[in-house]
């Protein structure tokens, strides 16, 4: 038992050096990974149908107000980036005879991580898993006891990307598809012709649902160029969302399309004890 | 690999059928979204594919906007239920023979005259005062609008002394049924089963969910009503109203006199056609507590079912108002 004891205070010991001597070399060596950050509104057309609400498909307008970022991971920044996305968007959209509106307000959360690879001339291309989460709300302003179709879902799935980093022209660009796929997780929905009004009575069952491709399907794609004018840059972009689901024999569809505007740039966070070394490397996630 | 993806994209891709806006295409829509979502189809014994037939056979590509109009309400009115309403821009319309082919069983204006001489307290939709032989009296005339809490407690309060009371819920009809709770708490002294719900689980006539058991606590930190009760009912008590007396009706100590309430027991839900009509229909069954229909209406409690005389009503008496003050008198 003492000599367990010796060995275990032995090992512990070792590691404790081992820790203390690692810091002036890892106060050196850490690389630099600045945050990309993106600022952005989407501005476009708005497609809807929720046969919970109405058989009729609804179209109109959109608009959404958007983050994102990117960075180097920490445990391989030169293999590994993540990307964090949060969006609000509200669409209103009108039913065929233009005498029945239809709003939708909701939020989107998604973070991924991605393998990336360096490609030649410039490109670049990653793909990883990704976690959502999305919630929000449909509302039929003329329906009386169903007036409204909740939304909620948490998902995984892929996201990658696929950029090129170079210039037009004297301007330095970065041009970047951004897909994002959920594969699977669960989402809410009522029943055929559950009335929220009996879930509001405590009839909780059946409401959440497994996801897969069959009864929900969802694609975002984001093409962003973003034109550097210094440590500002100027994002302008294109999205569309397509998002279908049906359970319970009920359909719902959410399609758009978008432009986006905005600003991005990459900032380094030199707070707290953290002060880089002049030598250290700076690995950007733009690539 | 892609065929696959592709494939199940596609199947991802759900369809939606699509009508034409055409008297055609609307007629289909409006059809269909009864035949998928309306509740009452095996209770109430309809033929709804007989119904396609028949006005399949009328409708004609030059008919005008109001005769299709005319042609889809006489259509939806073969459902015989009060809560289907076919909305277009110049008129909606509604099936009334649940209360028009029987007896109004009330006049407002007799009960504010001749047992009030016009002074009674009013708030919101209820009217109320003491009748004679110390027996409290209040006319519910819709739960569209809820009373607060505390206005409910003012009423009870004012009826402190009272023997019992009245709660006249004649030509009421409906509104929010969270408004019915709210009154219905202020009768119960303990947690109280109201009764069932059941919901449309596919678009089968036939498909519906398990009935669900809703309960209603009673009013805590309010006042609470525990001497005897009787609700007055006629045809046009309807839908929420009809639902309050079907949970009133079961409780100790509770009398329900006059008519068969209306009905109206389904929860309406509310669609369109392609022209932008709305539609409103019956999509969710409420059963009561001892898992009966109501559609067809709440009957009086045993021996109190009573009509109002033409005699009485010309010289000033509500005879089922006479009626439930003579009940109380016998019996309390």
């Amino acid at each position: 038992m003492a000599r367990f004891t010796q060995v275990f205070i032995a090992l512990l010991l070792s590691c404790s050096a081992g820790a203390k001597a690692a810091e002036p070399v890892d106060s050196v060596m850490t690389p630099i990974r600045p945050v990309e950050s993106a600022y952005t509104i989407g501005f476009g057309s708005s497609h809807m149908a929720d046969t919970y609400l109405s058989p009729l498909k609804y179209s109109g307008w959109g608009l959404s107000v958007n983050y994102s970022r990117r960075q180097a991971m920490k445990f391989n920044p030169e293999d590994w980036v993540m990307r964090l996305g949060l969006s609000v968007r509200a669409d209103r959209a009108v039913n065929p005879a233009r005498n029945a509106t239809m709003w939708y307000g909701g939020i989107d959360f998604s973070w991924a991580m991605m393998r990336r690879w360096m490609l030649p001339s410039g490109f670049s291309a990653g793909i990883g898993p990704a976690a959502m989460f999305d919630a929000g709300c449909l509302y039929s302003a003329r329906n009386g006891n169903n007036p409204a179709s909740a939304k909620a879902s948490v998902m995984i799935g892929a996201m990658g990307y696929a950029a090129w980093n170079g210039r037009i022209g004297r301007l330095p660009v970065t041009l970047r598809y951004t897909p994002v796929l959920p594969v699977g997780g669960v989402f809410f929905a009522p029943d055929y012709g559950e009335l929220y009004y009996e879930i509001y009575l405590g009839n909780h069952s059946g409401l959440v649902h497994p996801a897969w491709w069959g009864n929900y399907f969802r694609l975002d794609n984001m093409l962003t160029a973003d034109l550097h004018f210094g440590s500002t840059s100027l994002r302008l972009g294109y999205g569309c969302r397509i998002h279908t689901t049906r359970v319970n024999s009920i359909t719902t569809r959410h399609f758009t399309h978008e432009a986006v505007i905005g600003i991005s740039g990459q900032w380094l966070s030199l707070g707290g004890k953290y002060r880089p070394a002049s030598a250290a490397k700076v690995i950007s996630s733009r690539y | 690999m892609v065929v696959a993806i592709v494939s199940m994209i596609m199947s991802a891709c759900h369809d939606i059928p699509e009508y034409a806006d055409n008297p055609r295409g609307n007629f289909e829509a409006l059809w269909s979204i009864i035949d998928e979502h309306y509740c009452f189809f095996s209770e109430k014994d309809i033929d709804w594919n007989e119904v396609h037939e028949r006005y399949s056979a009328r409708i004609a590509d030059n008919m005008s906007r109001d005769e299709l109009f005319n042609l889809l309400s006489e259509m939806v009115n073969e459902l015989r239920d009060g809560h289907v309403n076919l909305s277009s821009p110049w008129s909606t319309s509604y099936y009334r023979k649940w209360w028009s082919d029987y007896p109004q069983n009330y006049n407002a204006r007799l009960i504010e005259q001749y047992y009030f001489n016009f002074n009674y307290r009013s708030l919101g939709t209820v009217n109320y005062g003491l009748l004679q032989d110390n027996i409290g009296y209040m006319h519910y005339g819709s739960f569209e609008t809820g009373l607060g809490a505390g206005n409910i407690d003012y009423i009870l309060q004012y009826f402190n002394t009272a023997r019992a009371l009245i709660i006249d819920v004649r030509d009421n009809g409906g509104g929010v049924l969270t408004h019915v709770g709210d009154l219905v708490n202020r009768f119960i002294e303990s947690r109280t089963l109201a009764g069932y719900i059941m919901h449309k689980t596919g678009p089968g006539h036939d498909d519906f969910s398990e009935p669900f058991a809703y309960y209603y606590d009673p009013a805590g930190g309010h006042l609470r009503w525990t001497k005897p009760v009787v609700v007055l009912a006629n045809r046009s008590t309807f839908s929420a109203a009809n639902n309050f007396v079907s949970i009133m009706k079961l409780l100790p100590g509770v009398t329900v006199i006059g008519d068969t309430t209306g009905g109206g027991s389904g929860m309406p839900y509310s669609s369109e056609i392609p022209n932008g009509w709305g539609i409103r229909f019956s999509a969710c069954s409420i059963l009561d507590a001892e898992g009966h229909t109501t559609e067809q209406g709440v009957e009086p409690s045993e021996g109190c079912e009573v009509d109002m005389t033409v005699a009485d009503e010309i010289t000033g008496h509500d005879t089922i108002l006479d009626f439930a003050i003579n009940y109380i008198n016998s019996r309390y």
